[in-house]
């Protein structure tokens, strides 16, 4: 999977109506992300990172352009394999964690697998979705907050399900928007510690700041700033 | 499995839902009382008409009767199907109390009077259940056991006794003395006065040898009387014999329609043998009917009563409609959070649809297991409980509905429970597409949260 071609993005226009004014948040950005990299995109708040990588995880799509995965362009494929391409080859990691908060901890890691699977799939893969779903709690030091909601967690510990929630069907690229945004400083390099044990693992990582302490742990800078990239390191 | 998981969670951590459970609930509550209680008196009323008329009619309007009936009640008993035919003589006559005999009756009054042959009418209609003293010894019914030798009337307990607050009659023993002359107007075979310029009217007297009890209006306007008697009466007896009515009954293997359909066609044969024969114009005037068509008008009126009550209750069911739909709005808006990331970790809008619309399904079974567990007592013990609190639906004194029907119809609240279900269903459809319409981005954005 290393350095291969995973995530093409070509040519990606994307506008945005506020109001009466049509605002073009990203005006022709290209961009491979390639197995194994992490990648940090940083920018200025509204140069359209957020929307780049909601673009290169199908939750958006391109006014213009196109995003290619593998080589196939996904504009083509249809509603079911984009669903089955959010659900299986990317994980979301967002600024805010998004936990469900009628699940416990457990319940919110194994949400992908259960959204991925019918009932009886689900009741197949039960046990082996378990076991993992307490894995990767544990090499997050969760195992104790298995059966705890998410109000009962603090920041980081939320954040650190975020990511396990992400990874439960091992996805083969991980989006992170923002996810030291909402935390203190000791708790935000935790989970950079996190991701950069993920990277050095072979997770190809996607990770959107605009913290440049953050983007430098990263392998490979985008800077963002109006609707294009600017620079590359 | 998340679908299911989290449509559970959302009852159970939402409070707002149970304002939806509540509201269906109640919904379910009154529903299963009001139709179980209409329809247990709709039942209740059908059953004692039929009781009061068997399973077929054949009769004229006219209060001149039809002859030839002993031939073609012959015919009627050689038939394989039918259990039993009684000749009936249905009539108007001013009824005179002219010994009360300590009973309610007085005055006079125009009642309806019928000429019966008591056995062969208890083989057909519920006579034998509805008389006080003479249930076992049905053929005694006129020979009042004062003076067996006196001509008995059997008249309804309404006539004779009045209900106390409570309802109850307060009946003797045994029949006490008392007499009731009845007079009719004779008709000739040709709807003739018979006794024109004589003083017009038929006059005799009967004593009061039983009473009977129908459980609806019959009870306060019919006397039974001899058949021979009310012949003489109405004129009918002389030279061409005739009556009004033939009730049958048919043996309890054979379908209504199929019964009354072959009563028909004997008539019609039977009408076609005395083509010719004297007075064959009043036969011309003969129906032959089902109970059901028989006693269309009255039953119709309380079918009209129930539907128009359960019409009433199922406008009220759409306000438990209108109020899940308020409350899925909430909690969609409330929820689009959750929406964006179930969206994002892959699922389908149809995927949402089904969460929203497996929790409605969860509203309305939960509100109508609700509904039904509480409303089952209720019924159980309705009787009891409006007794309790002095509470009464009807006025004892004038209705002649007793208890409050309350028999459990499970096929019933089986269709009020699917109702209440779909009826949550319908509630949550529209805010369940706006939920599987949301656009995921926007409901995660930081501006949002």
């Amino acid at each position: 999977m290393k350095n291969d071609c995973l995530l093409e993005a070509q040519d990606i226009h994307k506008s945005y109506r506020m109001g009466q004014t049509q605002v073009r948040v990203l005006k022709g950005v290209n961009l491979k992300i390639t197995g194994g990299e992490f990648t940090a995109i940083v920018g200025a708040s509204g140069s359209g990172k957020s929307t780049l990588l909601h673009i290169l995880g199908v939750l958006d799509r391109p006014d213009k352009g196109r995003v290619c995965f593998r080589g196939n362009d996904l504009a083509k494929q249809s509603g079911w394999r984009l669903n089955r391409f959010r659900n299986r080859t990317v994980g979301f990691v967002f600024q805010f964690y998004h936990l469900l908060d009628e699940l416990n901890v457990l319940e919110n890691v194994l949400l992908p697998k259960m959204a991925g699977k019918s009932l009886a799939g689900w009741l197949v893969c039960r046990r082996a979705a378990k076991n993992r779903a307490k894995e990767l709690l544990e090499q997050f030091g969760l195992s104790q907050r298995v059966r705890h909601k998410p109000y009962q967690l603090s920041g980081g510990e939320r954040q650190r399900v975020a990511i396990a929630r992400a990874l439960m069907n091992e996805p083969e690229i991980l989006l992170a928007d923002e996810p030291t945004g909402n935390l203190d400083s000791k708790t935000g390099n935790g989970i950079l510690e996190v991701l950069e044990h993920l990277n050095r693992a072979g997770q190809t990582i996607v990770i959107v700041t605009h913290d440049e302490r953050i983007a430098a742990k990263a392998g490979r800078i985008i800077r963002l700033a109006d609707g294009v990239i600017r620079q590359e390191k | 499995m998340y679908k299911f998981t989290l449509s559970i969670r959302y009852l159970i951590r939402r409070p707002i839902s149970y304002f939806a459970v509540a509201a269906m609930a109640l919904c379910v509550f009154v529903v299963f009382v009001v139709i179980t209680v209409l329809t247990g008196l709709s039942r209740d009323f059908k059953q004692k008409v039929y009781l009061s008329v068997g399973d077929c009619v054949v009769y004229t309007k006219s209060l001149v009767g039809f002859g030839y009936y002993d031939e073609f009640m012959d015919i009627l008993r050689r038939e394989p199907y039918i259990e039993a035919a009684t000749p009936v003589i249905k009539n108007y006559g001013l009824a005179s109390v002219s010994e009360t005999g300590g009973l309610d009756a007085y005055g006079q009054s125009v009642r309806e009077i019928a000429g019966i042959e008591p056995v062969s009418l208890s083989r057909v209609t519920g006579f034998c259940q509805w008389i006080e003293y003479h249930k076992n010894d049905v053929a005694d019914v006129f020979r009042p056991a004062y003076d067996v030798n006196l001509p008995g009337c059997v008249p309804g307990i309404d006539i004779i006794f009045q209900k106390d607050t409570q309802g109850d009659y307060h009946t003797t023993d045994r029949p006490v003395r008392a007499a009731f002359e009845i007079s009719c107007v004779p008709l000739t075979a040709k709807g003739a006065l018979a006794r024109a310029g004589a003083g017009e009217l038929n006059s005799k007297t009967f004593y009061y040898s039983d009473h009977f009890e129908a459980g609806y209006s019959l009870d306060r306007r019919l006397i039974f009387l001899p058949i021979n008697d009310v012949q003489l009466l109405c004129g009918m007896a002389t030279g061409h014999k005739r009556i009004t009515h033939i009730h049958i009954r048919f043996k309890s293997s054979v379908p209504l329609s199929r019964g009354t359909e072959q009563v028909k066609k004997l008539w019609q044969d039977f009408v076609a043998t005395k083509a010719g024969a004297p007075y064959e114009n009043l036969l011309g005037e003969v129906q032959v009917q089902s109970w059901k068509d028989f006693s269309k008008v009255i039953v119709a009126l309380v079918e009209t009563q129930q539907t128009m009550m359960i019409v009433c209750f199922a406008l009220i069911g759409m306000i438990t409609v209108f109020i899940v739909l308020v409350v899925f709005y909430m909690i969609v808006s409330h929820k689009s959070k959750d929406i964006g990331i179930l969206k994002s970790v892959g699922a389908s809008g149809f995927n949402i649809l089904s969460v929203f619309l497996n929790f409605a399904f969860l509203i309305g079974l939960a509100g109508s297991v609700i509904g039904a567990l509480a409303g089952w007592p209720f019924l159980v013990y309705i009787n009891q409980i409006f007794r309790f609190f002095n509470f009464q639906l009807w006025d004892p004194q004038i209705s002649s509905i007793g208890n409050i029907p309350n028999t459990i119809d499970l096929t019933v609240l089986g269709i009020i429970i699917l109702c209440a279900i779909g009826a949550s269903l319908l509630g949550a459809i529209l805010p369940s597409l706006r939920a599987s319409r949301i656009n995921c981005i926007e409901t995660l954005q930081v501006s949002q949260l």
